[in-house]
């Protein structure tokens, strides 16, 4: 299926499928991995780096422009992500959090701002490479901080339980903590985003359709809603953007502080 | 933990860390036990197992995160 | 009489949307209710914490059993 097919009229209102949504024709012909989201991820990293770029390069006392908006970006992330769950290590980390903060909430951006409109998160691989690289950093702290079996058996074995439930307990800690707390990671990140998206083209489809493609008087005041509901919905998008950009770089700092001190 | 070092922001902390961790919790002990339920089914030809596994499961994983987080 | 609308794709799917409206209530006024709670007594914290816990777990477990109820009765 390519972009020409959605754009054939129809007699009947289609909504819109995921394969229309999401499965997009390369940018330049031939270079197959090249497509839009690829091409927005690249110029969303870009955006991030000029933007940290332009605030910090040469830094003031009194911070001024760029550097105001940044820096409010930063303490929110120091203040509201960094400190609460890595204590006294939170300066360590922030490079990193920071980055992924503003990676992941520029990509989610992108699915409000015109004529850009995709969400870059709602292609699963791109959340799942940023949550894949926490959980190899975070096997890695756990390792050299509590030691390779310590590590497991803080993981696995909690002290304060009879024998015969480790035996019961211990398979559910273990694919719990090493495959599905990474899995559900990424997953969160993309099913909202999916979701959002599908639930704007839904609407803005409804719109289009019934007051530009078939106007009819009993159809129009459908239309009239689906263009209301567009409207209510980007502004509950770019909510649910900025809380799951949150959340991510939210749950990177739970599981890296998780790693550095045993748990109780 | 112990009751001198109950601060404010530790307790945040270890409150959002149960309330992240309950639903790959449940979903892990859902696959084990699910899981051999499954597999007996199969190799039993019977049909009761994986339900049964499904509902054991739960309990297992609500248990773990309740000893783990809950005191 | 001539259909007027129809449905296609996996009718599960509208059963796992339906079986996730409870939960998502649930877990809702567990949350609110304990924030409240947390507002209202905060030296209760620790037994109020405890609590949250515990009906949010058995609440979550609602709702997975939803994600799995089309499996187990696909063989029915």
């Amino acid at each position: 299926m390519n972009a020409l097919t959605v754009l054939a009229p129809k007699d009947q209102f289609g909504a819109p499928t995921p394969e229309e949504l999401f499965t997009l024709p390369p940018i330049i012909p031939g270079v197959d991995w090249f497509t839009k989201p690829v091409l927005i991820a690249l110029l969303s990293a870009v955006v991030v780096i000029g933007f940290c770029w332009a605030a910090f390069a040469s830094p003031k006392v009194v911070p001024r422009g760029v550097q105001n908006v940044v820096e409010y970006g930063y303490m929110f992330v120091r203040d509201q992500v960094a400190r609460p769950f890595l204590g006294k290590d939170a300066d360590r980390w922030m490079g990193l959090l920071v980055s992924i903060f503003f990676l992941v909430l520029i990509w989610n951006i992108m699915g409000v701002v015109p004529v850009v409109q995709f969400p870059v998160a709602s292609h699963i691989a791109f959340p799942a490479v940023l949550a894949l690289s926490i959980y190899v950093l975070k096997v890695y702290l756990g390792i050299k901080h509590q030691g390779g079996v310590g590590y497991f058996k803080n993981m696995m074995f909690p002290p304060g339980l009879p024998k015969p439930i480790y035996l019961l307990l211990a398979p559910i800690e273990f694919l719990s903590n090493m495959i599905i707390a990474p899995f559900t990671h990424a997953v969160r990140l993309f099913a909202n985003m999916f979701a959002g998206h599908m639930l704007l083209a839904f609407f803005s489809m409804v719109g289009f359709w019934f007051l530009f493609e078939k106007l009819t008087p009993l159809g129009a005041p459908i239309g009239v809603l689906g263009v209301v509901m567009t409207i209510i919905l980007t502004g509950f998008e770019m909510f649910i953007q900025f809380l799951q950009a949150f959340l991510f770089a939210m749950l990177a700092a739970m599981y890296i502080g998780g790693a550095l001190h045993a748990e109780h | 933990m112990s009751e001198q070092e109950r601060r404010p922001e530790t307790d945040g902390r270890d409150f959002a860390d149960a309330m992240w961790s309950v639903p790959s919790y449940l979903l892990a002990g859902m696959a084990v036990y699910g899981g051999i339920g499954w597999l007996l089914d199969r190799w039993l030809g019977m049909s009761a197992f994986f339900p049964i596994g499904i509902i054991l499961g739960l309990v297992l994983a609500g248990y773990a995160v309740y000893r783990r987080h809950g005191r | 009489m001539s259909v007027l609308a129809e449905v296609s794709g996996n009718v599960t799917a509208i059963g796992y949307g339906l079986a996730a409206i409870g939960p998502g209530i649930g877990v809702g006024i567990i949350f609110g209710q304990g924030v409240q709670a947390i507002a209202r007594q905060p030296e209760a914290y620790g037994l109020i914490r405890q609590n949250m816990l515990l009906g949010f777990v058995l609440t979550e477990a609602l709702a997975l059993i939803g994600l799995v109820a089309p499996f187990i009765f696909a063989n029915l």
